[in-house]
């Protein structure tokens, strides 16, 4: 076996469904570990462009954001400010009496204006300078008591100098221990100084996504999911964010909501997040806005009314070049990091979330092998335009899916991966439809071929027949050429190839001119055998009797024995004496000639002894009628192709013969006359093909030989 | 083609209609061994009805005689009857009167066949 025979034979294995679903194993084996295959990066590039088709509406703004700028270093020096001037900042917003306050700051190390600092760097200060000195942090902690606010911490996988567990878990948090594993744990963490911690009512952390699962993360640097609940040393903690509205809340009830495949939203206080099994808010972007932004030195110097800050969620951070960490949004955004705990308020507040729910890539699973099943049945049966088609509309429906649960509601489903990945089982298909047609075109154009040179052998062998069948009609020009007592013409055109009419002609001796005229049931090449048959018969038994009637009998009994299907033949055989003029005929069934004398039309009378055509009972008694021919008379045989010739209305008749026989009157050359003749019947057919084989015999008796010169 | 037949005293009568030519003869010839098949009487006894039939070709008459053949075989017979002129004058031409008889009417046809 050859390799493209080889090839063709696994690519049909199995009615040409075998490679394809092969194909389809492959693809959802892809789909299954989707997230470590390229394609993840086209899955999550969808997943943002439903984002931006419908980015999460914003008409409240329940968050502020105080950021420290770069105008705010230029009026009030570089970073890090003295503790007592953001004392000062936040004694500002307090007065507007925020729901909560945040810091996304973290102070580990006392102020830099402390006493024991200054102390250390300025020797020579005395200590009752020093003992007058405001303690910064004492002030800042002052501050941090008065409403509930949220430090910013850090959770670390490993110990670092002066790293310690922050002290404000969330009190009486139950959570079930399948979910709890999935959460990040930390060892301990990076938190402020111990007296702004306990000043302070809550902590939360500001860690991103652990590493591990970063994976689709750092792609591309855009931020798509955040942590909202984590352990450090054991501990639970909110994040940064989410604490600040539990604080909002007066310490307000957190519950993590689970199923068998671990969290699935978390509630604080009637406040529902939906999240990931591991705890993980899919955050549902908002389009970026700047109106919530104020900078730290307008709200020192007291530009702001104090009402600004009522009833809002105050956030407290960097917004500067050098000092700001900077995130891009799925929505495309340059945001700074702040921003983040600005939208998981909203989100919270709200209960937006991005829903992809653990049971979505098995349901996507599902759809591919569904799909792909609906192809592998459908595509073979189709024609390739319709399997294009197909193919294209189970697409439109994965993908016009995809777009439809996430309007409708925020769900998460990838269509366009299931309809890459179905693109080779469909190729595939296409092939095995296109190889399909390309057999079956070939295998047709065998046939073609097959049955052009069928025809053309059966054309070559029809033709010898007729060649055959035309060499036993006589000429009668060429016999009769020295002939003066009469004159004789005669044609005959099948309808086929091959026909079933014939003519004779010949002298039984030199007084007694022979001439019949016959035509077989039916056409074509059976007819034409037939034919063959009686006009051999006709010729040979004639000359052996004295008596005609005779002669048809024995012919007829001759005919019959070799007539297995069944034909018979209409004749009309006659001896005309031609120095007298006396005509002896035998009728069997046929049409009785038309006799022109003296420029009228006559039927010969056959009535009288007409039977039955030959071969229609096998032993009719025919016998011989009589007529006596007027010199110059014009007998006209004819078969049913001229007399039942169609013009598609209306047939040539015995009328139309007649009519046509009459204009011959006066014409001399008897072979003009019967093609004038013929030419008419083809005219009257107006271009039809002929129904049945046609023939014409003329025959003009010139009356007795003058009697003979005596020398 | 299909053909309507009607029995009356065991003389089957089949209703013909249309030109029997080269071109619908074989139809004819199956649509009436049908019908033959469906009543076979003893002997069986037929008359064609061919008041509808408007032409007939040297091999529809093919196929009356083998019919008719094929009846007298069984010792029944094939008749014709309510021809038009044009099918009548065929019928005398050709003689085929003596093969298959023709009467003017149905009733003629049922009498000569003795039904």
């Amino acid at each position: 076996m050859s390799n493209k025979a080889l090839l063709r034979r696994i690519l049909l294995a199995g009615r040409g469904r075998l490679v394809p679903l092969l194909l389809l194993l492959l693809a959802a084996l892809a789909l299954h570990y989707l997230p470590h295959t390229p394609l993840i990066s086209l899955q999550q590039s969808q997943f943002d462009r439903y984002q931006r088709l419908l980015p999460r509406a914003r008409d409240q703004e329940p968050v502020i954001v105080v950021g420290i700028d770069s105008q705010s270093l230029l009026d009030h020096g570089p970073w890090p400010w003295p503790r007592s001037l953001l004392a000062q900042l936040i004694d500002r917003i307090q007065a507007g009496q925020p729901l909560a306050l945040g810091l996304d700051l973290i102070f580990a190390e006392p102020d830099q204006y402390s006493r024991q600092t200054l102390g250390q760097r300025l020797p020579s200060l005395s200590p009752q300078v020093l003992q007058h000195l405001p303690d910064n942090d004492q002030q800042l902690a002052k501050r941090l008591a008065r409403s509930p606010t949220t430090l910013a911490v850090v959770g670390l996988n490993n110990k670092l100098p002066g790293s310690r567990p922050p002290a404000h878990p969330l009190p009486m948090f139950q959570q079930d221990v399948r979910s709890e594993q999935a959460l990040p744990r930390f060892a301990t963490a990076l938190v402020s100084r111990p007296e702004l911690q306990h000043a302070a009512s809550g902590e939360g952390f500001i860690n991103g996504t652990q590493e591990e699962n970063n994976q689709a993360n750092t792609e591309r640097g855009v931020l798509r999911r955040v942590p909202t609940l984590a352990y450090i040393n054991k501990q639970p903690f909110l994040s940064l964010p989410l604490d600040m509205v539990r604080q909002a809340l007066g310490n307000g009830e957190v519950v993590a909501e689970h199923d068998d495949a671990g969290m699935n939203a978390i509630w604080i206080g009637d406040y529902r997040l939906p999240t990931q099994a591991n705890g993980e808010l899919l955050l549902h972007y908002g389009q970026a806005n700047s109106h919530y932004y104020l900078s730290a030195s307008d709200v020192l110097a007291g530009r702001h009314p104090p009402e600004t800050f009522t009833s809002r969620f105050v956030l407290i951070g960097f917004n500067s070049t050098g000092l700001q960490d900077r995130v891009i949004t799925p929505l495309g955004d340059s945001l700074p990091g702040i921003d983040i705990h600005a939208q998981v308020i909203e989100s919270l507040l709200m209960g937006a979330a991005l829903k992809r729910p653990h049971w979505m890539p098995h349901f996507e699973l599902l759809t591919l092998l569904l799909a792909g099943l609906l192809l592998i049945s459908a595509v073979p049966v189709l024609p390739p335009k319709r399997a294009v088609f197909a193919f294209a509309g189970v697409s439109s429906l994965l993908i016009g899916g995809g777009y439809l649960a996430f309007l409708s509601g925020h769900w998460l489903y990838d269509g366009p991966s299931q309809s890459l990945l179905l693109s080779p089982l469909f190729i595939s298909l296409l092939g095995n439809t296109l190889i399909a047609a390309d057999t079956r075109r070939r295998e047709a154009e065998r046939q073609l071929q097959h049955s052009r040179e069928e025809a053309a052998r059966m054309a070559g062998e029809l033709d010898a027949a007729r060649r055959i069948q035309m060499g036993l009609l006589p000429a009668p020009r060429e016999l009769f050429a020295q002939e003066n007592r009469f004159a004789m013409a005669a044609l005959l055109e099948p309808a086929r190839a091959v026909g079933g009419d014939y003519f004779d002609c010949f002298m039984l001796d030199s007084q007694r001119l022979c001439f019949a005229i016959g035509d077989v049931s039916g056409k074509g090449l059976p007819a034409s055998l037939f034919m063959s048959i009686s006009k051999t018969l006709t010729s040979t038994l004639i000359p052996r009797h004295t008596d005609l009637g005779m002669a048809v009998r024995d012919i007829e009994v001759e005919l019959s024995r070799q007539n297995s299907e069944y034909l018979f033949v209409t004749a009309f055989i006659a001896i005309l004496d031609v120095d007298r003029g006396e005509l002896e005929f035998v009728c069997a069934g046929h049409d009785a000639p038309l006799i022109l004398r003296q420029g009228r039309i006559k039927k010969i009378d056959t009535a009288a002894i007409s039977g039955p055509p030959l071969c229609a009972l096998g032993d009719y008694p025919y016998t011989a009628g009589s007529a006596q021919l007027t010199a110059g008379d014009l007998l006209c045989l004819y078969t049913d192709g001229v007399t039942e010739a169609s013009n598609g209305d209306s047939m040539f008749g015995n009328e139309g013969l007649a009519d046509a026989l009459h204009h011959q009157l006066g014409v001399s050359n008897i072979e003009q006359a019967t093609d004038a003749l013929r030419a008419t019947v083809r005219r009257f057919e107006a271009g039809l093909p002929p129904a049945d084989d046609l023939t014409l015999m003329l025959l003009r008796w010139d009356g007795p030989p003058p009697p003979a010169q005596s020398i | 083609m299909n053909l309507q037949t009607h029995e009356h005293a065991g003389v089957l009568t089949v209703s013909v209609s249309g030109p029997i030519d080269h071109v619908t003869s074989e139809e004819f010839a199956s649509a009436l061994d049908e019908s033959l098949k469906n009543h076979p009487g003893q002997p069986p006894k037929v008359v064609l009805d061919f008041s509808d039939v408007t032409y007939i070709s040297s091999a529809g008459l093919r196929i009356l005689m083998l019919v008719s053949r094929r009846l007298k075989g069984q010792a029944g017979a094939l008749v014709v009857a309510r021809l038009n002129a044009l099918i009548q004058e065929v019928f005398s031409i050709s003689r085929f009167n003596l093969i298959v008889p023709t009467y003017p009417t149905i009733e003629a046809a049922r009498t000569a066949l003795g039904g």
